[in-house]
């Protein structure tokens, strides 16, 4: 942080002195100074992470070297552990079928309420449209109690994936449906008007052009819903138990800690693996997201 | 009487009457576009009203009972779940860790992630990278990133102690054995895990105010704080605001970075209400107080609600 000040302070009072350093390179090193601060925090939990992954245990064990950089050679033994020794496939396979579900059923809820939002007039529109919007605040931590009884006693669905399948949705709709409606609002009335002058149903128009048209916004709130479920915890650590049903959030926290023994090298591999395909993804989601949150603030 | 009509009252009598047609038309139509606006939100409607209103409604009939996991269905007690949990010192404790930890968090990470968003609103090169890089805290999955922490935090590594004696930095607790140190830790793991957030919302609001009136308000004279204040600020409110709203309930209702770094230890020091209800609701089986403790919530979660729809309702005007 000291450091950090000098820098920017020096360069400023050889500012009359130097005429290479004008205004525009003293802002960017100013910017570059932040930039770096940010990255290190933001990098240096995630670096740690990768570093251990690939250590020896005898190099993770000895407290006398710095923790950052490799002491002994790097080995791929915890990569090799994970995928022979543990259920890590099973728990990724998981996670990507609940995923999957999970945006099917999203796309079949939050579709036609979004189009019907966005298109027909019909009494208490606009308070169905901001109710849906403010069940998505409602936080798993007041539901999860008696979904277990509803999932175990009127379902008997717990402690199974599909329990997940059934329940991810609550969280994954709301939000799609209010992106959705920015997404159908965007094309214009004429030319669902245009089809149904040309015979078709309201129905088939909205099949034929309405979907068809608004297949990107489709995509982003399938990516959303993907992404949301693969990174779920609360619900998942409540319902499910057995080891071969966990998505791989769960089978990576729980099953590789076992009481006081942790696998570090296993449990940094494992969480690096099922984490960054989620980031990758949600880089991608990210400015649809942020539009999401401010299409609700400013119309 | 007269059977003949001039041919002008026939006219003006089909001139009355095609308006007349023309709104039953209009009035089927409308009632035929409101069946089908409501068959379309029916599925969702349906489906949020089972499995998100009719468990919140099940979770108070819970604390209102003696229900276990076991036995969910137990009879009637009134309040005593609520003055038991109201009685208890590891709740009390848990409550006030919940505000501690929500609002101590959302101020770092409004510090952090207001610096970040004004480093992000200049130009530079590698711009798409670098923020991907930069919001990986917030975009890999908490519960896998906490597992750092817990390493960065665990005594016989000490790694986080480690790096920081190397540049200078004087403060080494053992961070997740004592309870001062172990409600900074949670609250530094959830400060990381949502400082790319609030830049992220706050770098759209920047964005939304058009340069053009900021240029114009500067030639008018105005500086950068009063510009700030009466342009940038009320024009970025909604937004901000709402985006705090999301992340002030998440922030509060979330319970993996607490439940995977300290489950509430060093004794009992650092619950907070989610994962207090977890732990008594499941792994104790007492569901009637696990959800007695889990509606304390429920005050802050419709406080965000109301203010969400003035937010919501006042953008229409």
């Amino acid at each position: 942080m000291a450091s950090k000040a000098f820098e920017v302070s020096a360069p400023a009072r050889a500012q009359e002195r130097s005429p290479w350093l004008t205004r525009a390179r003293k802002e960017s090193i100013v910017t570059w100074v932040g930039l770096a601060f940010f990255l290190i925090i933001a990098l240096f939990p995630i670096v740690i992470m990768l570093v251990t992954s690939f250590k020896q245990a005898g190099d993770l064990i000895s407290v006398q070297t710095p923790p950052l950089w490799f002491h002994k050679w790097p080995t791929f033994a915890h990569y090799t552990y994970l995928f022979k020794q543990t259920k890590f496939l099973t728990w990724a396979w998981n996670t990507i079928v609940i995923s999957f579900f999970t945006v099917v059923i999203t796309l079949i809820l939050a579709v036609p309420a979004a189009y019907a939002l966005a298109r027909l007039h019909f009494p208490n529109a606009e308070n169905f449209g901001i109710g849906i919007f403010l069940t998505y605040l409602v936080p798993p931590a007041l539901l999860f109690l008696p979904l277990t009884i509803i999932l175990s006693r009127y379902v008997n669905l717990i402690d199974t994936k599909w329990a997940l399948v059934v329940v991810y949705p609550t969280f994954t709709t709301p939000f799609c449906v209010w992106l959705l409606m920015g997404f159908f609002k965007t094309i214009p009335i004429e030319v669902e008007e245009a089809a149904r002058v040309d015979g078709c149903s309201r129905l088939q128009a909205i099949l034929r052009v309405v979907l068809p048209l608004s297949i990107p916004g489709l995509l982003t709130v399938a990516i959303f819903a993907f992404t949301l479920g693969m990174q779920e915890y609360i619900y998942a650590l409540t319902f499910i138990s057995n080891s071969l049903e966990k998505p791989v959030t769960i089978g990576v926290t729980s099953d590789l800690i076992r009481g006081d023994e942790y696998f570090w090298g296993e449990l940094m591999a494992g969480a690096l693996l099922a984490g960054i395909p989620v980031a990758i993804l949600y880089n991608f989601f990210l400015d649809h997201f942020v539009e999401g949150i401010s299409q609700g603030a400013i119309k | 009487m007269s059977l003949t009509r001039t041919p002008a009252a026939a006219e003006a009598a089909a001139v009355a009457v095609a308006p007349q047609r023309e709104a039953g038309r209009m009035r089927r139509m409308v009632r035929g576009e409101a069946a089908f606006g409501y068959l379309l939100m029916a599925p969702v409607i349906i489906y949020l009203a089972l499995l998100l209103l009719y468990p919140l409604l099940l979770s108070v009939w819970f604390s209102l009972t003696d229900a276990s996991t076991g036995q969910p269905f137990g009879s009637w007690v009134g309040l005593k779940n609520f003055t038991d949990v109201w009685s208890n010192e590891t709740f009390r404790l848990a409550l006030r860790n919940s505000f501690i930890f929500t609002f101590g968090s959302e101020i770092g990470k409004a510090i952090l992630g207001t610096v970040l968003a004004f480093l992000l609103l200049r130009r530079f090169r590698g711009k798409k990278v670098l923020r991907a890089l930069l919001v990986l805290p917030w975009t890999v999955p908490v519960a896998l990133t906490t597992l750092g922490w817990l390493l960065l935090f665990d005594p016989t590594f000490s790694m986080l102690n480690r790096t920081t004696s190397a540049i200078g930095f004087p403060y080494h607790p053992n961070w997740l054995g004592e309870p001062v140190p172990a409600m900074i830790a949670i609250m530094m793991a959830n400060i990381w895990r949502g400082f790319p957030f609030s830049a992220i919302i706050l770098l759209a609001g920047l964005t939304s105010v058009p340069p053009e009136i900021l240029e114009s308000a500067a030639l008018d004279g105005c500086g950068f704080l009063r510009r700030f204040h009466y342009i940038i600020v009320p024009m970025i409110a909604p937004i901000l605001f709402i985006g705090l709203l999301f992340d002030l309930v998440f922030s509060f209702t979330d319970l993996s970075v607490v439940y995977l770094l300290t489950r509430g230890g060093p004794e009992n020091t650092t619950h907070i209400l989610p994962e207090l209800a977890y732990q008594n609701g499941i792994q104790g089986g007492d569901l009637a107080q696990g959800a007695a403790i889990s509606l304390f919530m429920l005050p802050v979660f419709v406080v965000a609600c109301v203010i969400m729809l003035r937010i919501l309702r006042r953008r229409e005007i």
